[in-house]
């Protein structure tokens, strides 16, 4: 049958009301449930000012319209997104996430938005991606007013062979990022996605932990959480062999890795398959033992660790990280340590002496750029969470597969 | 660098939206019921003037059947009042009261799905922020309810399938109907999903009375006494205020503590999720509350540690703690073990007629306008995807205005389960 504009909550195209009248009764009848639509009937008395909307509606509208969206920046499976700007203040920018509904999920608002909405509402942070507002339309897609953030991310930035980039400004980089995960874990957040291009740069350069889509809160202990999660280049060992506790130190040596590509300028521990990431990982830390990882013989997939290899010496790291110094050298170390109770805390990395001893970081403004643009925003805003663009396929962060180890 | 609890909490959605004073919050929820009985009797009136309309725009194409038919879809199986009295609304009161019972009803209902405590705490505290902005009137409790528990386990990092989750409910009960008032909800808690609890500091506050109680803690660097003092004084306290000094065991001080955590425990699953406790008071207030609602002396010597009585801040701190405590005290749930069993069912029974009444009276006046949830977030759903700018392939979009339109045909054609809906909806 055909669609029927009475069910609508939009409004009604000139005339419908009259031809509410001619319809099939049961169509009329329907119509009542939403009568918003409703031609005003002539005896009914209005509700001054509020229109027939619910509170919480008109709260809603007066967040909506307090932002004018512009042009579409891009697309992903997950979010669409807009550049758009405070409608008191043309100048003052916003991007706006529009998170897609989709008809085929059959469990109401996905994971992602909720994870992101719930987060990213409660952390305000210089650099962690500040959220604006929230507002839904009629049509109950969720929008997320989000910081805009032009200068692309920190993967294009060390894949940009344009721009070079000293020492002081990879220490520049890596604090803010450091003081992101460790407000994140003040807040008893873990992001569990942390990786260059989930870190944005705003136009004065400051860098912006952003995608909250695998985010949670700290567990109790003893509740199981799970281990697929962080994409895969950056995930740690504890997670690809399956562990089901875990506390900050996952986002802890993401945060290595990343640290680690902003001084090789490529992807440090780059893998195909999960079970190929760990064994990569241990081609330069080692293979654990019950000596150096307690109880790391007992989890899950312990049998994937195969022969003991030995870890890279000194000399490896000193040859390849020249940039960062003894002290940067000894901190990365710290970070991306196996046995995540021994592995730096976000706290512990701040207090680490690297910060403090020279060379100073750069500062945020007198950091090298990049053009980025808006296009580039879309880019980065709308993936989803646990994706990269890396062009290895590696779009499978919450599909772990250890079956092809067998 | 450190950030005390205190800053963290003042960044949070639940003090910056959902802390109010006491005046505050009667402040809304007048305004709230105010509104909806605004609406009720503005869509009562628009339905009768409609029911005397339809009769002659029917006439000339409808036989008597179809139209008795399209009277019990329509939304008039809700008995509204006929004649042209004024409908009669439910008080702010009555409201309460009626949330009330719909936060008691979410607590059974998650402990009959084995919910997590958290999830199941921060469901009521949803509903109880849900219905500050809507009525009882306007939104009715179950559905609300069930919904409200499916977004606590979202939000809480347990993604539940809907379709199980509905199947606990009986056949009537459809992942669409749990579905349906998710936006409505979410748009309603003003997108805030984060809820913060006392469970948490209730349990970091037993653990550190067991070190002290070992003498194992200085609860502050800054302590004047050692570890060794305080544990002498605590094993003198006295079982009740102003008793006398007692001297106990390192044992019998342990299981003190761990009884007092009991109890404590017990009051913020009951009485602390079934008061305005969470809109009043932060999480801290609240747990150390329940505990000097356990065990004063012990309450009062663990603040002490922290908040040495010279702070000109102990006496505020004590007194907000001890008004607190009057609110959890207040709630029925609180000496509900303790009172004789007669007398508990008298109350108890007391309770469900007054509760029954209003459910009679809630009947009278419902917005008939939202009734049907399902079909209201049908026409948004289909709206969004029609007119929302999914720019996917043209194969794709057919194929969901096809669904949508296979759906708005089971709703017209399939009388008997609008009517069970519309029953449902009572």
């Amino acid at each position: 049958m055909a669609h029927s504009p009475v069910l609508s909550p939009k409004p009604n195209p000139p005339g419908a009301g009259s031809r509410i009248t001619t319809m099939n009764p049961k169509a009329k009848a329907l119509a009542i449930l939403n009568h918003a639509n409703q031609p005003p009937a002539p005896s009914t008395a209005t509700t001054p000012g509020d229109g027939g909307t619910d509170l919480a509606e008109q709260m809603n509208d007066e967040v909506r319209r307090k932002f004018v969206s512009g042009a579409r920046l891009g697309e992903g499976t997950y979010a669409v997104v807009y550049s758009g700007h405070y409608r008191h203040d043309p100048s003052r920018l916003v991007a706006i996430k529009k998170i897609k509904l989709n008809p085929e999920h059959k469990d109401g608002i996905a994971p992602d938005a909720i994870r992101e909405i719930k987060h990213l509402s409660e952390l305000s942070h210089p650099n962690i991606i500040q959220l604006h507002a929230i507002f839904s339309t009629k049509e109950q897609n969720i929008s997320l007013v989000l910081e805009h953030l032009p200068l692309g991310d920190l993967e294009g930035l060390w894949k940009n062979q344009s721009i070079s980039y000293s020492g002081a400004d990879i220490k520049s980089w890596a604090s803010m990022l450091a003081q992101a995960v460790w407000f994140c874990h003040e807040n008893y957040v873990l992001h569990r996605d942390i990786k260059g291009n989930n870190l944005l740069i705003a136009a004065d350069g400051t860098l912006k932990l952003a995608d909250f889509g695998l985010a949670r809160s700290f567990a109790d202990p003893g509740r199981v959480m799970t281990s697929m999660v962080i994409t895969r280049f950056y995930r740690p060992p504890e997670l690809l062999l399956g562990c089901l506790h875990y506390g900050g130190t996952v986002d802890v040596w993401s945060m290595g890795v990343v640290l680690a590509e902003l001084v090789l300028r490529e992807w440090f521990l780059p893998a195909d398959t999960d079970s190929q990431q760990l064994l990569v990982i241990c081609d330069v830390f080692g293979t654990p033992t019950e000596e150096t990882w307690p109880g790391v013989t007992k989890l899950r997939n312990a049998a994937i660790l195969g022969v003991a290899k030995r870890p890279q010496p000194l000399s490896y790291w000193r040859q390849r990280f020249t940039l960062l110094g003894e002290d940067g050298i000894d901190l990365l170390r710290s970070m991306l340590i196996m046995d995540p109770a021994k592995r730096f805390s976000a706290r512990k990395v701040l207090e680490h002496r690297y910060w403090t001893n020279a060379p100073r970081p750069t500062k945020k403004e007198d950091l090298p750029k990049q053009g980025g643009g808006l296009a580039k925003v879309g880019e980065d805003l709308k993936r989803r969470a646990g994706e990269t663009d890396s062009g290895r396929g590696d779009k499978v962060a919450r599909k772990l597969d250890f079956g092809s180890m067998r | 660098m450190k950030l005390t609890e205190d800053d963290i909490y003042r960044t949070s959605t639940q003090y910056r939206n959902w802390s109010f004073t006491p005046t505050q919050l009667a402040l809304q929820r007048q305004k709230t019921n105010q509104q909806a009985s605004e609406r009720v009797k503005a869509a009562v009136a628009r339905q009768r003037a409609q029911r005397v309309r339809q009769p002659q725009a029917d006439t000339a194409s409808t036989s008597e059947s179809e139209r008795n038919g399209s009277g019990i879809e329509n939304g008039s199986s809700t008995p509204i009042p006929v004649g042209d009295q004024e409908v009669n609304c439910l008080t702010v009161e009555e409201e309460m009261k009626l949330v009330d019972t719909f936060c008691e009803k979410a607590l059974d209902l998650g402990k009959f799905c084995n919910f997590p405590t958290e999830v199941t705490a921060t469901c009521i505290q949803f509903l109880r922020r849900f219905y500050l902005f809507n009525s009882p009137m306007t939104y009715e409790g179950q559905n609300i309810s069930r919904t409200a528990m499916f977004i606590a386990n979202k939000a809480e990092s347990y993604f539940l399938n809907a379709e199980n989750y509905a199947a606990r409910f009986g056949p009537k009960a459809t992942a669409e109907k749990v579905l349906a008032p998710e936006y409505l909800i979410i748009q309603a808690l003003r997108y805030n999903l984060d809820v913060r609890h006392p469970f948490r500091g209730l349990k970091g506050g037993h653990l550190e009375l067991i070190e002290l109680a070992n003498g194992n803690l200085a609860a502050l660097p800054s302590a004047t006494e050692t570890p060794a003092e305080l544990q002498a004084q605590m094993l003198l306290l006295p079982r009740k205020p102003d008793g006398p000094a007692t001297r106990m065991s390192i044992a019998e001080l342990e299981k003190r503590i761990t009884d007092a955590y009991g109890f404590a425990s017990h009051i913020l699953k009951t009485a602390a999720l079934l008061t305005d406790a969470y809109f009043l008071y932060t999480p801290s207030h609240i747990w150390l509350s329940a505990h000097l609602l356990a065990d004063e002396p012990l309450t009062l010597f663990y603040l002490s540690t922290k908040l040495p009585s010279s702070s000109p801040m102990a006496a505020k701190t004590l007194a907000t703690i001890r008004s607190c405590a009057t609110l959890l005290s207040s709630h029925r749930s609180f000496n509900s073990d303790r009172i004789p069993p007669s007398e508990k069912d008298a109350r108890d029974k007391k309770e469900k007629e007054e509760v029954q009444v209003l459910v009679k009276k809630l009947r009278q006046c419902r917005d008939p306008d939202k009734i049907d949830l399902v079909k209201l977030n049908q026409a948004q759903k289909r709206d969004a995807v029609e007119g929302g700018g999914l720019e996917e392939n043209k194969a794709k979009r057919r194929k969901l205005q096809r669904e949508g339109y296979q759906k708005e045909a089971e709703d017209f054609w399939g009388p008997e389960l609008a009517k069970g809906e519309n029953r449902e909806g009572k």
